[in-house]
């Protein structure tokens, strides 16, 4: 699916330096479940950012799908995002304004897709998450777990090869955060690869490897073994 | 897609009222405001453009110079002329003329006065005026037909025809009864021509009078001519130098024809009549005024809205970086907050439209005009106020677009400071941008009406009050008539004279100082020996003028002769001109004054006046000398005793009736003469203080809108503040320094600018007022007041806040 080859980013304020990520090497292969662990400010989420190609490396390879994406313009990225990277954001991220299938609906907004198509498929994946009933519901009515029901729906509704979760059980209780990971466990299952930040050893068990992160660097691999 | 835009755009504008409403209201405001003054500036500059043809349609005007002497400029030309352009220029089509004459007219028992276009015979075809009755080939074919307009005939025949219908003219040679041969439609009101009543010119009518002669010193008739489409006027224009050198007479005498004096003759397109003719009613200068400060309110308007927008940008940045995730590229974004803020755009030219309708009534009656917007006969109109709205969306959401554009999600969506920095200065900007404007606006009204003020209580030197002055008394009954009022209780003075104050003197004198130095020019003013008293001018020295021989310089019945010498009165600006110490010394002086270059009276100085105004006020007095001419009376004025006006009047009445059975008494009073001096200034003082208030009121609504936002964005920031010990008004204090700063700014901006501009615009006045500093410094209080006002009760309701409520709120 990625591979990313000696790939660093380095943020500079007009003083400082700082190495955020140090030649990391990392391969993720097509349908795998991946958790990043570490500490805060070991890289993870510009790690993520680069992966889901919101930001570019200093340097480096980045190959997507046989494609080195590393110096590719941002409309580029852009379009190679939108057709194969769905996201899940630990603060859900749904547009206040817009109601529960108008949020998962907006995923599709920008793929040239009939609206019948549309509604179809929000219908579809609606049920699939079990938010239907609250289709009609605006994001403020709807508990934290909801929330992220719907971007889950939202974040795969354009079935896209791959998710990107950023803790995404961060903001819920345990109850509905064991749901979530179920949820991105049965995507996994049906073929979806799942890359997924957290901080938690218990949701990281829920995927088959776990990347190490420290100051910028690799430091374990640990491969789970299969169930 | 849209449909899903418009959801959001609807959404975010319902969830934030406040800011939705100043956002919508400032700009309605605003675009209500640039529409009506450009319905102003537009009709001003639409004047006469409906005539068929009006393009090679050019007034001929003559301006006469003479050396010492103001320039005359008249909007008429010399009767030869049209002779001359036909038989110089090819290019010449036609030319057609007319005499605008005021006269009474009888029908049956009653008098009324009208005014006359004494027409060519080819007027009707020239202008192609439209026929309601009759036709075009029927009439002007004898002298006895006339042609009215509709509401002429049906002020004089009802709503009967007209046709055929009989009035008597009372004209200089006597009475003449016309038939109506035509009705024809109403002139427009924007027009310089009023067709109201046409007769056929006939010489015959005014014979004796001497200007009607082939004299070049006479311009009696409006003249039009018309050239073939194409013609290069410009070329024309500059034969004219030469035209007038090859056909003006010059005789020796000159006061018969041009040796000392020179004319030029200019085209005037029928279009720029109204505004740049000689004798102009508009002013193109003060239209490009307004026109600048229409621009200058819709700029404060969009500013307002680029301010808040900008401000706001935190709110939807986690909006706009979710779609872009979702695949939203750069254009998506444009497209979103472009399409979003045009459509703010054209919902406030909606409500500008109709709080235009609201307001059109009182502004027309504020500028005593007829404007109407009428988009279903106009389509080019409302397709322009279409493109304004738009135009005035999309540049009103160009900066938020452009900022969403570039916004990087991740800065949203995985940091923790706000989206909101860069933006903060640019805001800034904008706030002092509106204030600037919105100060030196104010500095600049309050001047502007100052001056007119000023202008207003400034002594005149004469007292204007009570005084009427009665026009058309200046032949054999005039002395008949100014005895009979004189009989009268009510009728305190009166004074005679050949123009009064505020009409200004056109007669030069070149007279030699006491010292015999080179002459100096000096104002004359022919008058009667009443003119000061009746004005109450204050003597210096010496005496008035008096009814005998030796004090009149021509007299009724001396075959129009001057006298070789005479007495004459004298202000005190001349007295010091001609080298008098004191106007004592100017008492028993002999002087020779040249009435015009070859002729020569002895006069003496028999008394000298306080200085007067006898010109507009914007001009400086200048020296001038009074002299009896019998001959040049044609203003009678009048003073009445104020605690019986009505029966004054009745009593001027009924002697004008007795005295002129055959014309219609006309008078105006001194005061609206004064009055109307001041009125284009007024005007324009009123305008700005509207004007102004409009600017203040959009920017006071935006302070209000950023102050909301600032408020709710530091919320934390106050909690922090309260939790270390901040008190109620530190807090308050805070808030009113942070936009204390912009404002005073704005207002060091906006005082060298608007100093410039007044400075400039007083230098046009005489008797100006000094800029002093106070206003200026008025302007920026003022300006923090509203600010702080604005600002002060967002500010309160933030301090008061519970500290613990604030921190839990991030």
């Amino acid at each position: 699916m990625l591979k990313l080859h000696n790939l660093s980013k380095v943020y500079r304020t007009d003083e400082v330096e700082t190495a955020a990520l140090n030649s990391v090497n990392i391969e993720i292969e097509s349908g795998e479940f991946v958790a990043i662990m570490g500490p805060s400010g070991c890289g993870k989420s510009t790690l993520l950012n680069i992966v889901g190609m919101l930001d570019t490396p200093s340097s480096g390879d980045y190959v997507f799908m046989g494609e080195n994406v590393a110096r590719y313009s941002e409309a580029k990225l852009s379009n190679i995002r939108k057709q194969n990277i769905g996201f899940i954001f630990q603060s859900f991220n749904l547009i206040d304004e817009l109601s529960v299938e108008e949020n998962i609906e907006l995923a599709l907004l920008y793929h040239n897709i009939p609206a019948s198509e549309r509604r179809a498929r929000v219908e579809r994946v609606m049920d699939k998450v079990g938010i239907a009933h609250r289709a009609k519901h605006m994001p403020s009515q709807l508990s934290g777990g909801q929330q992220q029901r719907v971007a889950v729906a939202r974040a795969v509704v354009g079935d896209q090869a791959m998710i990107l979760a950023d803790e995404p059980t961060g903001n819920l209780d345990s109850a509905h955060g064991q749901e979530v990971m179920e949820m991105l466990q049965a995507l996994n299952e049906e073929g979806t690869t799942i890359v997924m930040v957290t901080h938690s050893p218990a949701h990281a068990d829920y995927a088959r490897r776990t990347i190490n992160l420290f100051d910028g660097h690799v430091v374990t691999e640990n491969l789970r073994a299969a169930v | 897609m849209f449909r899903n835009y418009l959801k959001t755009a609807m959404r975010n504008l319902l969830r934030n009222k406040l800011f939705s409403f100043i956002n919508i209201a400032g700009l309605a405001i605003g675009l209500a405001a640039f529409i009506l003054i450009t319905l102003f500036v537009r009709d001003e500059f639409s004047w006469d453009r409906h005539w068929s043809g009006a393009d090679d349609i050019y007034r001929m005007e003559m301006t006469y110079t003479q050396p010492g002497q103001v320039d005359r400029k008249s909007p008429n030309a010399v009767d030869p002329l049209k002779d001359i352009f036909l038989n110089t220029f090819p290019e010449v089509e036609a030319v057609s003329r007319y005499l605008e004459f005021d006269v009474g007219l009888r029908q049956g028992d009653a008098m009324y006065g009208q005014r006359i276009l004494f027409a060519d015979h080819n007027f009707l075809d020239f202008f192609n005026v439209r026929f309601v009755e009759g036709s075009r080939e029927a009439v002007f074919s004898d002298l006895g037909g006339a042609v009215i307009s509709q509401r002429t005939a049906e002020k004089y025949f009802g709503t009967a025809s007209a046709l055929g219908k009989s009035l008597t003219l009372h004209l200089p040679n006597g009475d003449r009864d016309f038939y109506v041969a035509g009705v024809v439609e109403n002139p427009k009101r924007d027009s310089v021509i009023q067709h109201d009543f046409l007769v056929p010119f006939n010489r015959d009518y005014f014979t004796g009078m001497r200007w009607f002669t082939e004299d070049w010193r006479f311009a009696a008739r409006t003249s039009f001519v018309r050239f073939a489409p194409g013609t290069n006027v410009d070329a024309i224009r500059a034969a004219m130098p030469d035209l007038v050198e090859r056909h003006m007479p010059k005789g020796t005498d000159s006061t018969e024809t041009g040796t000392s004096w020179s004319v030029d003759v200019d085209l005037v397109k029928l279009g720029d009549v109204h505004l740049y003719g000689n004798g102009a009613n508009g002013d193109a200068g003060v239209l490009y005024g307004f026109l600048g400060i229409a621009f200058l309110i819709l700029l404060i308007a969009v500013v307002n809205f680029l301010n808040l927008s900008m401000a706001r940008t935190a709110h939807r940045a986690r909006e706009v970086a979710v779609r872009k995730v979702l695949g939203a590229a750069r254009g998506h974004v444009i497209q979103q907050f472009l399409a979003e803020s045009v459509l703010l755009g054209l919902v406030a030219l909606l409500i500008a439209l109709a709080m235009v309708e609201l307001a059109l009534p009182y502004y027309n009656a504020f500028l005593s005009t007829v404007l109407e917007l009428n988009l279903m006969s106009e389509p080019v109109v409302a397709l322009l106020l279409l493109v304004l709205g738009i135009g005035v969306g999309l540049s009103a959401g160009s900066l938020q677009a452009l900022y969403f554009a570039m916004l990087k999600p991740r800065d949203v969506l995985y940091s923790s400071t706000s989206a909101d920095n860069g933006t903060g200065r640019l805001r800034q900007v904008l706030v002092v941008t509106q204030f600037a404007i919105s100060a030196g606006l104010m500095i600049i009204a309050f001047f502007v009406n100052q001056q007119t003020q000023f202008a207003r209580a400034l002594d005149l030197g004469f007292n204007p009050d009570n005084l009427l002055v009665v026009a058309r008394t200046n032949n054999d009954q005039g002395d008949t008539f100014k005895r009979r009022l004189l009989a009268s209780p009510y009728i305190t003075a009166i004074g005679r004279s050949s123009d009064v104050p505020t009409q200004g003197s056109e007669d030069r004198m070149q007279v030699r100082p006491i010292t015999g130095d080179d002459t100096v020019t000096i104002d004359g003013l022919p008058s009667g020996p009443d003119f000061f008293r009746v004005y109450q001018i204050p003597l210096l020295a010496g005496r008035y003028l008096e009814d005998m021989p030796a004090d009149i310089t021509r007299a009724r019945g001396e075959e129009g002769e001057y006298r070789r010498s005479s007495n004459i009165i004298i202000n005190a600006l001349a007295a010091k001109r001609l080298g008098f110490e004191s106007p004592q010394a100017a008492i028993g002086q002999l002087v020779a004054a040249n009435l015009t270059r070859d002729l020569r009276v002895d006069t003496t100085i028999v008394g000298v006046v306080a200085d007067f105004h006898f010109d507009s006020a914007r001009d400086v007095i200048r020296p001038g000398i009074y002299y009896t001419d019998e001959y040049r009376q044609s203003d009678m004025t009048v003073r009445y005793d104020p605690a019986n006006k009505a029966a004054a009047l009745d009593v001027l009445n009924e002697t004008w009736r007795a005295t002129y059975p055959d014309s219609i008494l006309e008078y105006t009073s001194m005061e609206d003469m004064v009055e109307r001096q001041y009125q284009t200034d007024a005007r324009l003082g009123e305008m700005l203080t509207m004007f102004t208030l409009l600017a203040v009121t959009i920017s006071a609504m935006g302070l209000y809108g950023l102050a909301s936002f600032t408020a709710e964005r530091r919320t934390k920031e106050i909690g922090i503040r309260k939790v270390l010990g901040a008190r109620l008004r530190d807090i308050v204090g805070l808030f009113l320094w942070q936009f204390s700063k912009p404002i005073l700014l704005a207002n060091l901006i906006a005082w060298p600018v608007a100093f410039f501009f007044l400075d400039d615009w007083l230098d046009g006045f005489a008797y100006r007022i000094d800029l002093s500093l106070l206003p200026f410094v008025g302007a920026a209080c003022a300006a923090l007041a509203i600010g702080w006002l604005t600002v002060a009760g967002r500010a309160y309701v933030v301090a008061r806040t519970n500290p613990i409520n604030a921190l839990r709120h991030e």
